[in-house]
């Protein structure tokens, strides 16, 4: 059995090309029949914006991937050229240890986000339910959570948020604690804003005011976030009520300084105000954060912190590689005593011994018999032999249960030191 | 008798110290958890070991430097206890516990045996008026390590300089509200302390106050306290601010509580 992968991601192929290969959530039910009726008897299938990839274990590498290329040509009318082009397989040892870098992150865009393992976790269930599952990749993709886990437990890899929305949220925090209670004033209502408040929604906020120069912009991104609209000119008077400031308008100056600021904060009672100001030109006048209980980030010290937490993340992708290399030996090794080749070989290899010592016994008594009837004997004896084992043979093949497989070794007094004495027999014959 | 258990308190405080300062490099909430079951063994063994004392001893024991050490360091758990039961600041132990365990070991230090009461003490006022004034001054050490992470955090956050560590302090927001409290229960405690204590002294020395250095530092440090009450309530004096005062009024909390007592003398020095 090997275990292999096929597929692309967003270093090997550009998004022209991952979205046409793109499995959603639809046909990925069809995609998995079509290459388990075709003849790979487990598959799982992982399609996320930044990568399509198909992992499968088969005893044929060859044969099973034509399968897959028949159907990928089927399904998706892709070209030739793409898969010399674009795509990459590993087998074995490379396979699994190109997975345990997926779900940990490590070969993610952003290196260490951690959404990525939660869309492996999902791909291998929609394969279980599907039953295109079987006992190798149960074990790969349980070791796989395994190593993803210890990953997050023991390095700091996605300690620090990278992007600008989660780590405004995060210094959100550090300055509230929880933000359920709190409320936020969003000014203007740009792409950028809507991404980050989505961000900040998910926390829980208590209330979200929307203010824009347009106001029928702030009523609809209000009708779509639920928030409540307000007028350009109710800012001063927002800005006493609310917590945190998120910032995004085209405005050419500043449009809130630090007077305003002062005189906000003394109808504040100097209660804690935190802006987040994304906006190019900067909507916020700098100087705002030298007021006592003012905390401004504007978007250049929010990239320059991503930057610091990126190369943080670089830095502990090298603990996280070592864990990854000693996790793929540890596999392999527990694979490799799954391997019934030598087993198979042994039992044969004793078994047919012990028929060639008896029919010479019986070959010097019949002295006077032919050439044909010794042949015979032979074949006679050979057959019998070969029904006996059949079963116990295709049982190992089949099931591969360890612990099957462990009985009918000690059946057969096999041990694994004997392994490789019984392959190089096996070539010499 | 008495003294073995506070021995045994002692430990129970000391391996809870360990496992909070162990809980900032290994981040096993296990660890967290063993602290703070080790600090509430400390702290009742620590209650118990005070009653025993005070049976055996047959007065109130603050009377002595060993006494009123080991007295503050019971009021400090006490007070961390209920701070960490509303707040759930498990990080602050690291701070705390150090600082609950070497007051204690310091109390060590000065003679542990029980000795006779000086008849000026042998009074109801006395376990009055030092409970209030210890619990005070507890609290008040515990605000005083609460504005320095605050300072830490908040300069942090200003000075853009957010960091993995920062994001294991509490929020600034909590800090405040901890510093907070403690400014109410304090400063409640601290004038009755002196409520009482006057009284007292009305009773045994015929005034109610005197001027001794003990007295005025102790007026100078509930002045501090309320400037920063008032200021709060009126202005909103918060966050940093609040900060630098609850420094400065601890500063002259340790000139009354240690200071007069060990180097200015007067009325008082007999702790």
């Amino acid at each position: 059995m090997h275990i292999a992968v096929f597929g692309l991601n967003h270093n090997t192929a550009p998004i022209e090309i991952r979205e046409k290969l793109f499995i959603s959530d639809e046909n990925l039910y069809d995609v998995l029949n079509s290459i388990k009726t075709a003849g790979i008897s487990e598959a799982v299938i992982l399609s996320t914006c930044n990568r399509t990839e198909i992992y499968y274990c088969s005893d044929n590498h060859d044969k099973s991937l034509d399968i897959i290329f028949d159907m990928l040509f089927t399904y998706f009318g892709i070209k030739q050229d793409w898969i010399s082009n674009y795509t990459y397989c590993f087998q074995d040892e490379d396979a699994y240890k190109h997975l345990f870098l997926v779900a940990s992150g490590l070969d993610s865009m952003v290196i260490g986000e951690p959404q990525i393992l939660g869309q492996v976790k999902d791909a291998y269930r929609t394969a279980t339910l599907q039953n295109a599952t079987g006992f190798f990749l149960d074990k790969t993709f349980h070791k796989t959570f395994n190593v993803a886990k210890k990953i997050r437990t023991e390095t700091r890899i996605g300690y620090n948020p990278i992007s600008i929305s989660s780590m405004a949220i995060e210094l959100s925090k550090n300055i509230f604690g929880e933000l359920h209670k709190k409320k936020i004033l969003v000014i203007g209502t740009g792409e950028m804003c809507e991404i980050a408040l989505k961000y900040f929604k998910k926390e829980g906020l208590n209330e979200i005011f929307i203010a824009n120069r347009t106001f029928q912009h702030a009523q609809k991104l209000s009708e779509e976030i639920i928030g409540t609209p307000f007028p350009f000119e109710k800012m001063p008077e927002l800005l006493t009520r609310v917590d945190m400031v998120l910032s995004s308008t085209g405005s050419e100056k500043p449009i809130i300084d630090k007077t305003l600021v002062h005189s906000i904060m003394k109808k504040r009672k100097n209660k804690p105000l935190f802006f987040i100001d994304i906006a190019v030109p900067r909507d916020v006048d700098p100087e705002v954060n030298n007021i006592e209980n003012v905390y401004l980030y504007d978007i250049d010290d929010l990239k320059e912190l991503s930057q610091k937490h990126l190369s943080d993340r670089v830095k502990e992708s090298e603990k996280a590689m070592a864990i990854i290399e000693e996790e793929k030996v540890n596999f392999t090794a527990w694979l490799k005593k799954l391997d019934v080749k030598p087993l198979i070989t042994h039992i044969i290899g004793t078994v047919d011994k012990t028929r060639e010592n008896e029919v010479r016994k019986i070959a010097h008594k019949l002295k006077n018999t032919d050439e044909e009837t010794l042949k015979l004997i032979d074949i006679l004896t050979r057959n019998i032999v070969n029904k006996l084992i059949h079963p116990h043979i295709s049982m190992i093949k089949q099931n591969e249960d360890p612990v099957v497989v462990d009985i009918i070794k000690k059946i057969f007094s096999f041990e694994g030191e004997d392994e490789n004495r019984m392959d190089s027999g096996d070539e010499r014959e | 008798m008495n003294i073995y258990l506070f021995y045994i308190a002692l430990f129970f405080y000391a391996i809870s110290t360990i496992s909070y300062l162990l809980c900032l490099t290994v981040s096993k909430k296990i660890i967290g958890k063993l602290g703070h079951y080790f600090l509430l063994t400390g702290f009742f063994i620590h209650l118990l070991a005070t009653f025993v004392r005070y049976f055996e001893a047959g007065y109130t024991p603050i009377t002595n430097a060993y006494e009123s050490l080991s007295f503050f360091s019971l009021c400090i758990a006490c007070f961390f206890l209920y701070i960490k039961k509303i707040y759930k600041m498990e990080m602050l132990g690291s701070i705390f516990m150090p600082v609950l365990t070497i007051i204690f070991i310091i109390a060590f230090a000065f003679p542990t045996e029980i000795r006779p009461l000086p008849p000026l003490l042998n009074s109801w006022w006395l376990p009055v008026h030092a409970i209030f004034s210890f619990i005070g001054c507890a609290v008040f050490l515990i605000s005083f390590f609460v504005s320095v992470v605050y300072l830490i955090v908040e300069n942090k956050i200003k000075e853009k300089r957010f960091s993995p560590a920062a994001a294991r302090f509490p929020s600034l927001e909590t800090l405040d509200s901890v510093n907070y409290q403690c400014i109410s229960y304090g400063f409640i405690f601290l004038t009755i302390g002196i409520i009482t204590g006057s009284i007292w002294a009305s009773i045994t020395w015929g005034s109610y106050w005197s001027w001794d250095p003990k007295e005025t530092w102790s007026l100078i440090t509930w002045i501090v306290y309320a400037i920063l009450i008032h200021n709060r309530l009126t202005i909103g004096w918060r966050g940093r601010r609040t900060a630098y005062m609850m420094i400065i009024g601890f500063f002259s909390i340790l000139i009354s509580f240690f200071g007069v007592s060990f180097f200015l003398g007067g009325q008082h020095s007999f702790i």
